[in-house]
């Protein structure tokens, strides 16, 4: 059985031909059924689709890669009506431990388009959450993903590949709650109906931000913006002071030639404030606010080049954490490499396991007339001590040799030790495909007892 | 035997520079659970003395500090577990580590003035310490928030920027253990008032104590700082640096006044 990956990313392919092979858009269980009806490349049809805006893959366990590839690439083209050349040139596949490590690099946001950025691991969970709902992950897709989403949760926790804004909206946001902490019942004040402050205001307010309003020279342009954000209320320039007194954050953002808050005028603003901190954000250029506002106790002013500043270093530190995240992937790929090994033993356990239990059985029926000589109550409880202690021989017997068939790690070795259990306990390899489900090894029949008859 | 928590309450800061420095889960086990082994065995040698002398260890300065340091770390370990923020420990623990030296390498004294005794004198003397160990705490915030302050202020965001939490809740934990603090200490003067009228020695009462007059400055310091935050806007940093200047005041009346002069011995 292999893992095969089939996509397209942002690394690959332009957003024209992203938004065309879109799974949200077609629907992932549509698209998951089908291909678990058809079985690309024959195996369990297990099969799972990851689709963001900047990538669509499907993983796959299968036998045969070369035509699971072909199987997929056309159903792809099929499914999202675009002709098969257009999409090729873009497709990128990889198998087995390349495409375990690929999904744990995507996780651990190590792939995405900005470093560390945190909606992928809920993308990926998604994913697999949906090929579940499907019926089309198996043991091998759910151990893949389980060990991603512990590649993701351990890159987050213990590297600061996630940490920092990486767009101004955001470094905003992340300095208004290192200010304010909770930004729930904060409430800002946006000067100028611009595209610029709505779409900050718009961003706060998706954080919680209590009240926005919107301050104009234009009170009709105020209005439309307010309507625009959505719950947002609109101010005449003349109540700014007002408007001011009462807010906590203030984004300026207006077309004018000279600065609209002097540091004067602020100081009259926080006089009445006794202290309580004022964030502004001044996103104009040229610039709305005093410089010199920015001297003053419990105000803090930035500007566009300074959240483009904040914006820079953080992308930077994520670029050095990347070493760290590549770490934990490998590590967590050589968990994964060894659970994947030692699943090319597990029909020799399984073998030996069976050929136990058919001993043991075929000892507890010889007893049968032995215990025949015992009053009901005493055979009852003569045959339940027999296989319990019985069962628990076994299970001690094979717990060394199945464990130790589990944790080697060559898989040649592991396979010459196969070999070797399955000729000196006799057990015969018959293994059988049926409806995709590989069934284990079956214990030979026996033609003669095994134990001493006393 | 102060030397054992002092040797833990160091491997408790290497635990939490470790943790300030790399903010991995398992750093911040490691910074928690070296701290609550050297509370623990902190309340164990407490627990010792108090049952060798009779009576909680506080009648003298060298006493009186270990337990300071006992109450600080429970204080701040209460505040660690109650809102999960580990960054302030490694600015705590050097302040423990500090005072725990004078105790761990300076013995008590061995004899009880006989004047010492009630409970008045105990609330006098548990509830100054209780105040104390509340206003280090509210230095430690403060000395938090000025740091995150100015890194925000500046536009430099750096190490503190990404550690602490933020002004807000900083400012809040500030005022909260000043609070605390303030009432213990108008608790801990009252009762010292009412055990002197009691024990009927004019000299306890007396403003020409340093370390009487010390108190009250710190406690006029700590009404001032409760006023100006609410009634003239004085929140925030200068809060801050005020809790840092009671807190100063408090350790000139607990060490140097306590060891350099022979004012409140009775």
């Amino acid at each position: 059985m292999h893992l095969l990956l089939v996509g397209i990313s942002h690394k690959t392919a332009p957003v024209e031909l992203r938004e065309r092979v879109d799974f949200q858009a077609r629907g992932i269980e549509l698209a998951l059924r089908t291909l678990a009806s058809r079985k690309p490349g024959g195996g369990s049809a297990e099969i799972a689709v990851l689709s963001t805006c900047n990538r669509a893959e499907l993983y796959l366990a299968c036998e045969d890669v070369a035509s699971a590839k072909s199987e997929l690439v056309s159903f792809v083209s099929a499914f999202h009506n675009v002709d098969p050349p257009v999409i090729e040139p873009h497709v990128y596949d990889v198998t087995d431990l390349d495409a375990a490590r690929h999904l744990f690099r995507v996780a651990a946001g190590l792939d995405s388009l900005v470093v560390g950025e945190p909606q992928i691991l809920g993308q990926v969970k998604e994913a697999h959450s949906a090929a579940r709902q499907a019926e089309t992950a198996g043991p091998l897709l759910n151990r893949l993903f389980h060990a991603c989403f512990a590649v993701g949760k351990r890159v987050r926790t213990e590297t600061n590949l996630g940490s920092g804004a990486v767009s101004v909206g955001y470094a905003a946001v992340g300095l208004a709650r290192k200010i304010f902490g909770d930004l729930q019942g904060r409430s800002v004040v946006v000067l100028g109906a611009g595209e610029m402050g709505k779409l900050t205001a718009q961003h706060m307010k998706s954080q919680g931000v209590r009240q926005v309003t919107i301050v104009s020279r234009t009170m009709a342009h105020a209005a439309r913006t307010a309507e625009a954000i959505g719950g947002a209320t609109a101010a005449r320039w003349e109540d700014m002071d007002a408007a001011l007194a009462a807010s906590d954050i203030v984004i300026t953002a207006t077309g004018a030639g000279t600065p609209i808050l002097t540091k004067a005028h602020i100081e009259s603003i926080m006089r009445p404030r006794r202290g309580r901190p004022l964030f502004i954000i001044d996103i104009a250029v040229p610039r709305d606010v005093e410089a010199a506002g920015g001297e003053i106790e419990q105000v803090f002013l930035y500007n566009i080049d300074d959240l483009q500043a904040s914006v820079r270093e953080n992308l930077a530190r994520r670029a050095s954490e990347v070493d760290r995240a590549e770490a934990i992937v490998d590590e967590e790929l050589s968990k994964f490499a060894t659970w994947l090994r030692s699943r090319g033993v597990i029909p020799t356990v399984v073998a030996l396991r069976h050929s136990f239990e058919a001993i043991r059985r075929a000892e507890l029926d010889r007893l049968e007339f032995k215990l025949s000589g015992l009053s009901p109550d005493a055979r009852e409880e003569a045959r339940a001590r027999l296989d319990e202690i019985t069962h628990l021989l076994v299970e001690k017997l094979l717990l060394m040799p199945t464990e130790q068939l589990k944790s080697l790690a060559d898989p040649d070795t592991a396979a010459m030790y196969a070999e070797a259990i399955t000729r000196v306990f006799g057990l015969e390899e018959t293994e059988q495909k049926a409806d995709g489900k590989v069934e284990p090894f079956r214990a030979k029949p026996r033609t003669s007892s095994p134990g001493r008859q006393r | 035997m102060n030397v054992v928590p002092l040797a833990l309450y160091f491997a408790a800061f290497i635990g939490y520079s470790l943790h300030f420095a790399r903010r991995t889960p398992v750093s911040a086990r490691l910074a928690t659970t070296m701290l609550a082994a050297a509370t623990l065995a902190h309340t164990f040698i407490i627990g010792m003395q108090t049952m060798e002398v009779g009576q909680v260890p506080v009648f003298d300065a060298t006493s009186a500090i270990s337990m300071f340091v006992w109450l600080l770390a429970v204080a701040y370990l209460n505040t660690e577990v109650t809102t999960d923020e580990r960054a302030m420990g490694v600015f705590i623990l050097p302040l423990l580590i500090a005072l725990q030296s004078i105790p761990a390498f300076k013995a008590g004294a061995e004899v009880r003035s006989s004047v010492l005794r009630g409970p008045l004198f105990g609330i006098h003397v548990s509830s100054l310490l209780f105040a104390y160990a509340s206003f280090a705490l509210a230095c430690v915030i403060g000395i938090t928030y000025v740091l995150l302050f100015k890194e925000i202020k500046t536009k430099h965001l750096g190490v503190f920027y990404a550690r602490l939490p933020s002004l807000q809740v900083l400012d809040q934990m500030n005022q909260r253990a000043i609070i605390v603090g303030w009432v213990f200490l108008t608790i801990g003067l009252v009762a010292g008032v009412a055990f002197a009228i009691e024990a009927n020695v004019p000299a306890m009462l007396s403003l020409e104590d340093p370390k009487i007059f010390v108190a009250l400055i710190c406690w006029l310091v700590y009404s001032f700082e409760l006023f100006a935050a609410r009634r003239i806007g004085w929140a925030g940093r200068r809060a801050a640096y005020l809790s840092a200047l009671g807190f100063a005041i408090v350790l000139l009346n607990f060490v140097p006044i306590s060891y350099l002069t022979s004012s409140h011995k009775f």
